[in-house]
């Protein structure tokens, strides 16, 4: 089992990264539908 | 996308990894991610917003900025060039590895088997032979980047469609199945179990910055580059992000994918992690430490050894092309070469002077040639980069460009970064690793081999970097 500080660390790696990218990525599609809309 | 496979490379896939264990494991993460907001992130988005601004190679974007500032362009896409050359070799190991793990070839010992692939010498000034498997790893690997490039563009665009998701899918596979594997768990926990003491130690937050700065791939003209072929619209901020997310996130997965095998590997031989701990380092964890515990799997082993080498070739390509792409477009813009012309000539050059990493003693040039470049080449660049552009040209007219195609708008903080933060960070690094190699030549190596293998091919690059701005080229119109 892991520690629970190696659990912690886990979570706020992978929600800082995958997160951050996951919002980017959804931006950058949200930005480029407007785009075509228009 | 083409960024995002320029940044995402082998560096990712070994020296993340080791670098975090040898900084205090989930600790490390910590500066890590101060790191890559600090640095990264804002140093993307300067080289961003400047090629975008420019739609210019590197040497007449910093010749906009100021007629005497060309070299420092030609010296920021002749480093990466540099780097490509034995970056190449390190594929071309690759290359072999990956057909000899159809029938795990290296056997039971690993490390042996590794020497004797590479004619190891065991020293940086004894050439040995040279090594026939790594020789035609080179030219299938410099025919490849030739062959991706002559036509431009385009070509890349579709080249990385494939060469940035199957590497990751790849990555993903591995990780699933080293996580099932007995003694994963102890592996994963020695990658993440915070050791917070070592927060306090500078020489972990320096590593942080420099695997940041080193893995992003910035300082190396090829974003510069590769933003200069971006459409008007394009929104620098928001791929400013995305890439260096992507890069941090590779990163982070990789750490999964190695940290899971060696818990197995530590498992199977009955020994703690910490006593593999010299093996997780550079070339010894994917060429010794990783085919052995490959050997180890109790089933389809040759099948994911091949695919980690698969996977290892595939990020490799795009870094190892993005290398070229700068240097190539700048000799487009200078002197008017079609590109087929300056791609055949560089692949050319860089193949003929890859040739110096084949012998016996590669292994060791590769790794000073490595130190050097990465550990002062790149940081005085970035640092030249921060006070060109925080200081003598208007930062705010980058901060403002950027904005005016993004959403996601940045504010004054990012001029703080560029003017004071990164520069400050980057000299404090290069003092101490100029104090670090003075007290202690690197690996214990002779002053004179420090010097004419370390330094001089960095003079050299500066000295070049000025050749190439002094050159005028004939029949060029203004």
């Amino acid at each position: 089992m892991l520690p629970i500080s190696a659990i912690i660390m886990f979570i706020f790696g992978a929600t800082v990264i995958y997160g951050g990218l996951a919002y980017f990525i959804y931006r950058a599609f949200k930005k480029q539908k407007e785009d075509e809309q228009d | 996308m083409a960024a995002i496979g320029s940044a995402v490379g082998l560096g990712n896939v070994w020296r993340f990894p080791y670098v975090c264990y040898q900084n205090g494991g989930g600790a490390f993460l910590i500066p890590y991610f101060v790191a890559l907001f600090t640095a990264g992130i804002p140093l993307m988005i300067l080289e961003f917003s400047v090629g975008h601004w420019a739609r210019k190679a590197p040497p007449e974007t910093f010749k906009k900025i100021g007629k005497k500032w060309e070299w420092v362009g030609w010296l920021t896409v002749l480093m990466p060039f540099v780097v490509a050359m034995y970056y190449v070799v390190i594929m071309a190991w690759c290359f072999s590895y990956m057909i000899y793990a159809v029938d795990l070839r290296w056997g039971g010992d690993a490390g042996s088997f590794f020497s004797s692939f590479l004619g190891d010498t065991g020293s940086p000034v004894i050439l040995g032979g040279l090594s026939i498997p790594i020789l035609l790893g080179l030219v299938a690997i410099w025919f490849t980047v030739f062959f991706i490039l002559y036509k431009g563009v385009k070509r890349i665009g579709k080249v990385v469609a494939l060469t940035v998701p199957i590497p990751t899918i790849l990555l993903i596979i591995l990780t699933i199945r080293g996580m099932t594997l007995p003694g994963a768990i102890e592996g994963i926990s020695y990658y993440l179990t915070p050791n917070f003491s070592s927060l306090l130690d500078i020489n972990v937050w320096l590593a942080a910055y420099a695997q940041i700065f080193f893995s992003i791939g910035v300082a190396q003209g090829i974003m510069i580059t590769y933003a200069s072929f971006l459409k008007k619209k394009s929104d620098i901020n928001n791929n400013a992000f995305i890439i260096s997310l992507a890069d941090a996130g590779t990163s982070f997965l990789a750490g999964f994918t190695v940290f899971s095998v060696v818990g197995y590997l530590a498992s199977t031989q009955g020994v703690s992690i910490a006593a593999l701990g010299e093996q997780i380092a550079g070339p010894n964890l994917t060429f010794i430490t990783y085919p052995t515990a490959i050997s180890l799997l109790p089933f389809a082993a040759a099948f994911f050894g091949f695919i980690f080498f698969v996977a290892l070739l595939t990020f490799g390509i795009d870094s190892a092309f993005s290398m070229i792409e700068p240097i190539s477009t700048s000799l487009n813009d200078k002197f008017k070469f079609s590109k087929a012309k300056s791609v055949g000539l560089l692949c050319t050059l860089g193949f003929l002077f890859s040739l110096i990493f084949v012998m016996g003693n590669g292994l060791h040039l590769v790794n000073i040639f490595d130190h050097f470049i990465a550990n002062f080449g790149l940081v005085v660049i970035g640092l030249i980069e921060c006070v060109l552009f925080g200081w003598l040209f208007a930062v705010k007219k980058i901060r403002e460009h950027a904005n005016s195609t993004s959403d996601i708008k940045i504010g004054r903080w990012w001029d703080i970064l560029i003017k004071y933060v990164i520069p400050l960070v980057l000299s404090v690094i290069l003092i101490l690793s100029v104090v670090e190699n003075i007290a202690k030549p690197y690996n214990n190596y002779p002053w004179w081999i420090i010097l004419f293998l370390g330094i001089l091919p960095l003079a050299l690059l500066f000295v070049f970097s000025l050749i190439f701005t002094k050159i005028k080229p004939k029949g060029v119109k203004k």
